[in-house]
């Protein structure tokens, strides 16, 4: 497989981070030499290893794959309990981690010199010498438990080597099944996780589809601890969980090995779950001071040793929580991360909506000066909310915002294999793909581009016998260039082959009835040429296989407007042909604020929105009847959104107000609750409902009904021009 | 319509590679997440034609998604690939003891997938 | 626990929720040499409206989908039940039975007031091709796919049916199928 740069820089950023926790790890292993092994450590580099092996195997390259292999080889050994982890061992790790390093860079330079490669080959061997040594076959203890077979079939090789040291440590283990909320199960999880490793270890966490007697999702965690189960009981008590026992806590195990006993012995057989002792506090510390990386626990032999106890193993490098490895940045936008961001900017709006009504109102209680500071002061809060909030914003856009190329790369891909199938020579360039757009763009243009580029290959070049007998180059050249013309990305897809058969696409025109004879003996060229983008029109006599799908260019023009954008084609006999799409940088996409009213669920686009306050029903003033509020010093009408809409209205103390419109023609629009900021796609309702007064749209907000988009424009035309405006404007 | 594709892997650049050789086959749509609690999450919001899983993640592994997926009415038919790296053998055999319907070894040709992904998805 | 089976349809999606695009049964070849020389039979939808059993021609169906959560569009027509989203196209659902006066008014079965038991477990949406752009039609229940023959087609005689929105009547055996011109029914 040849890497492309974008692969090869994709290839270099992740192997850089797996190295990063790779040496943060190492480093705490080297720092407890001779310690008793937390099961964890042990288990995360592993995990780093095999992430290392599956990259570079993925993106082929060999020699890092191939010593990150022998690497997670003997790691697995070790966390298994198969070897014990000796200087040797620990030394034998940080020099492949040094090679890795080496390796790398020859990588990241795409170089590859014979020192590197040897090196490599010879720290391999070397590891490959502590995996021959060694293996210890257990019996299996876990045919004494009342597993299910199901339950034991999920579970990974480690996880049941871990489960088999609980046991054979004489540690009780328990199903805890959890019933959680379809909603919120990741938090409920998380509470459930964090109070149960303070008591043991999770061995295995089992989603379930059945989920028994609950409301939601179930989960059957496998955990093992030293705890009485009623004990255990007791510390869930709060939490949604049972607890079944599968083995029970024995006092004396079958090995007698009192805790204190195995935490001071400084090569245990194993690795084993964490237990908190002051003993093991002391011990863990001493070899510290030196190195000095993790300041969270230095000072290692005063203060009480509890207060001193890290309350997870994990924590200093966040390992072991589900979350904490996702935290990197990828340069495909994950849908989860997404999600949380667009929450963490509805809370923020929230907070900013709720400081804005405080300061409002402090500045106006027209108290002495201690209130109005107060005021100010929150004013003041209130404008730093607004500028993280921008900030925030601007950042989601710019993680929304995708190369281009990420599409080209896939074109290509399309090309080549296209060519083949058909027997015929093609260049593929492209130019560009460093030209941004939002991602939801780039997915929809995806199938366009796709199928324009299809048609290039497919009908649009010749074969090189055919293009030798032209005198043409026998190789033909498809071309995609993207450039940014102010707000506008123009993409154009170019080929040197035959172009378009203007006769034909005449021919089909009046065979099809599409046009009469007169008609089509009118029209120029270039009016022939864009009759390809009519529905049903094809010049092909039957649909090729590998265009495919037998879907027309008027679908590409259909998806092409979808996204505001156009597409125009032009062409000349026996030289080729380019279509040209001119799409918006944004647009499709509106940030819009989900807000309630009645129970309904509706969206505004933000950018309409000016200010977002709450007023207390007193607050609401009428003249002539119509109502109104004042918002600093000015006055303006108000619609209640639920009495425009008919809606039954609900009774509320406090109201929120979208202030929505410009200078004179400004509406507060009042709504029941906000729930959140999201960006939307909206879908015009179209057909019988273009009309639909007060309504932009409809738009999918994940739910299982459709959400409508408000067109504040037209309120505010509804509104404020049916009705004399209130003079105190 | 096109056809949504759920890719599991932790691996940034593999999830990335994956996704690209995925949404090479025309009318499929990649939809990537690098955890199984994700996974559950999306499962849940979309309706997904085929699951591409990693089987080594930290929080919910691969083999408990499969056997989640598996064991779920709107899941039970739908086609799941494992992909493995070398090695592990007693993983990947649980795998497909669990339902995965194929599963790839890194590296694999983006071929090998796009042709596994037409012949599952019934893709001419 | 009846909100759990609730939360759970909601979780996942039902695969069976898209009945899919409608199959034309294709008359057997014996069948079509037979009927070359007679008449030609049409194919009709037929479908139960309150108690009453109505058929469309076939063609003018595009699907027919069971019944996904509607979202109310305010202000709108009182035969206008609301929206779905089907396969990410919006689309209008309308009731025909208040024009048809089998009901007083149109069943609430979007929004949060949605009416307890106006729709069953057999209640169906026939998506039906509009040039104005396809819509929804409710209906309580579908029946089955019936071919009449012209000479099976009674035109409608005075005092029977209360608009041009009905066709004819279609008798097949014993049973009555009540021909309906969708397009005027809606409109």
């Amino acid at each position: 497989m040849t890497t492309s740069t974008k692969g090869l820089s994709d290839f270099v950023a992740e192997a850089t981070e797996i190295l990063d926790a790779l040496s943060r790890d190492l480093a705490i292993l080297d720092r407890r030499r001779g310690e008793r092994l937390e099961p964890d450590l042990v288990n995360g580099i592993f995990r780093s290893a095999h992430s290392l092996k599956g990259l570079a195997a993925m993106f082929g390259e060999q020699r890092i794959a191939q010593l990150a292999h022998q690497t997670e080889d003997l790691l697995d050994r070790l966390r298994l309990g198969r070897i014990e982890l000796t200087e040797k061992v620990v030394d034998a790790l940080i020099e492949s981690f040094d090679t890795f390093q080496v390796v790398l860079a020859e990588t990241s330079r795409r170089e590859r010199s014979a020192v590197a490669t040897e090196r490599a080959e010879a720290v391999s061997q070397k590891l490959a010498q502590f995996i021959d040594s060694g293996t210890v076959e257990q019996s299996d203890a876990l045919d004494q438990l009342e597993l299910d077979t199901q339950v034991r079939n999920v579970l990974t090789e480690y996880e049941e080597h871990r489960l088999r040291e609980n046991l054979r440590e004489g540690m009780a283990v328990w199903k805890v099944r959890a019933v959680f909320d379809l909603s919120d199960f990741d938090q409920g999880l998380a509470r459930l996780n964090s109070k149960l490793k303070s008591l043991g270890e999770v061995i295995s966490t089992l989603p379930s589809a059945d989920p028994g007697d609950g409301t939601g999702i179930a989960f059957d965690i496998i955990f093992g601890g030293k705890v009485e189960t009623e004990k255990l009981r007791l510390a869930l008590t709060a939490l949604p969980a049972s607890v079944h026992p599968l083995f029970q806590f024995q006092p004396q195990p079958a090995e007698p090995s009192l805790p204190l006993e195995r935490l001071v012995s400084p090569t245990p057989p194993g690795a084993e779950p964490e237990h908190r002792s002051p003993v093991r506090v002391a011990v863990s510390n001493a070899p510290q001071q030196a190195s000095g990386a993790l300041p969270a626990y230095a000072n290692p032999r005063f203060g009480t040793a509890d207060a001193m106890v890290r309350p997870s193993p994990k924590q200093p490098d966040g390992e072991g929580d589900p979350v904490g490895r996702g935290l990197t940045q990828t340069v495909r936008v994950d849908i989860g991360r997404l999600d949380s961001l667009m929450d963490a900017v509805g809370e923020l709006l929230l907070i900013k909506a709720n400081v804005a009504r405080l300061a409002e109102q402090a500045s106006r209680g027209g108290k002495p000066p201690p209130g109005q500071l107060w005021g100010h002061e929150l004013h003041r809060e209130s404008r730093l909310l607004e500028r993280k909030l921008d900030d925030l914003q601007k950042g989601i856009l710019e993680v929304r915002m995708v190369p281009l190329g990420q599409v080209f790369d896939k074109l290509a891909r399309t090309v080549r294999r296209i060519a083949r199938e058909s027997g015929k020579e093609v260049d593929f360039l492209m130019r560009g793909g460093e030209v941004e757009v939002d991602k939801l763009i780039v997915e929809a243009l995806s199938d366009p581009l796709m199928h324009i580029v299809r048609n290039a290959v497919d009908h649009g070049v010749e074969t090189p016998d055919e293009r030798e007998r032209l005198s043409k180059r026998p190789r033909a050249a498809v071309a995609i260039r993207a450039m940014q013309r102010g707000n506008q990305v123009v993409i154009e897809i170019s080929d040197d082959g035959r172009g378009l058969d203007e006769e034909r696409i005449r021919e089909v025109a009046v065979r099809t009835g599409i046009l009469t004879r007169a008609q089509a003996e009118e029209m120029t060229p270039r009016e022939l040429q864009r009759l390809i983008f009519l529905p049903g029109f094809s010049t092909a006599s039957r649909v090729s296989e590998l265009s495919g799908r037998g879907v027309g260019l008027d679908v590409v023009k259909t998806n092409i407007s979808r996204l505001s954008g156009m597409i125009d084609t032009h062409s000349e006999r026996g030289v080729g042909s380019t279509f040209t799409i001119t799409l918006p940088e944004t647009l499709a996409i509106v940030r819009a604020l989900v807000v309630s009213v009645s129970g309904r669920v509706y969206a505004v686009p933000l950018n309409a929105v000016s200010e977002i306050t709450s007023i207390a029903e007193s607050e609401v003033r009428t003249v002539e009847g119509r109502e109104v509020i004042g918002l600093r010093g000015k006055t303006i009408p108000l619609a209640r959104l639920a009495r425009v809409f008919e809606l039954p209205e609900t009774e509320l103390r406090r109201r929120f107000i979208l202030v929505v419109g410009l200078a004179h023609r400004r509406l507060g629009i009042a709504v029941d609750e906000l729930l959140g900021q999201q960006d939307v796609v909206v879908k015009p309702l179209g057909g019988r409902l273009r009309h639909t007064p007060g309504i932009a749209g409809a738009t999918d907000l994940g739910d299982r009904n459709p959400v409508l988009v408000l067109d504040t424009g037209a309120l505010i035309e509804e509104v404020v021009n049916s009705e004399r405006r209130p003079e105190l404007v | 319509m096109a056809y949504k594709i759920l890719i599991v892997e932790d691996s940034k650049a593999s999830r990335e590679f994956i996704a690209s050789a995925v949404e090479s086959v025309g009318g499929v749509e990649a939809f990537t997440t690098s955890t199984g609690f994700d996974a559950l999450k999306l499962l849940s919001r979309q309706r997904f034609d085929l699951i591409i899983t990693d089987l080594n993640m930290p929080g919910i592994n691969g083999l408990e998604l499969i056997n989640f997926v598996k064991k779920s009415p709107t899941y039970r038919e739908t086609p799941l690939f494992v992909i493995t790296t070398e090695g592990r053998e007693q993983d990947r055999a649980k795998g497909l003891a669990l339902g995965a319907a194929e599963y790839l070894v890194k590296p694999f040709e983006p071929q090998q997938l796009e042709g596994l992904l037409m012949r599952y998805l019934n893709i001419a | 626990m009846a909100a759990f089976a609730d939360i759970l349809k909601q979780f996942f999606y039902a695969p069976d929720e898209d009945v899919g695009e409608l199959f034309r049964p294709s008359i057997p070849a014996d069948e079509m040499t037979l009927l070359a020389s007679q008449e030609r039979p049409g194919e009709y939808l037929a479908f139960f409206l309150a108690q009453e059993c109505y058929a469309i021609p076939i063609d003018q169906v595009r699907e027919i989908v069971r019944v996904p959560p509607l979202t109310e569009i305010p202000r709108s027509a009182d035969n206008l039940l609301g929206v779905i989203k089907l396969r990410g196209e919006i689309l209008p659902v309308y009731d025909v039975k208040m024009r048809l006066k089998l009901c007083e008014r149109p069943p609430k079965i979007a929004g949060p007031e949605v009416e307890p038991g106006s729709l069953t477990s057999t209640s169906r949406i026939l998506i039906v091709r509009d040039p104005e752009g396809d819509v929804g039609v409710l209906v309580d229940a579908v029946r089955e796919v019936i071919r009449l023959k012209p000479s099976e087609i009674e035109s409608l005689a005075p005092g029977i049916g209360g608009g041009d929105h009905l066709v004819g009547l279609g008798h097949l055996g014993t049973d009555l199928f009540i021909l309906l011109d969708i397009h005027k029914a809606l409109a």
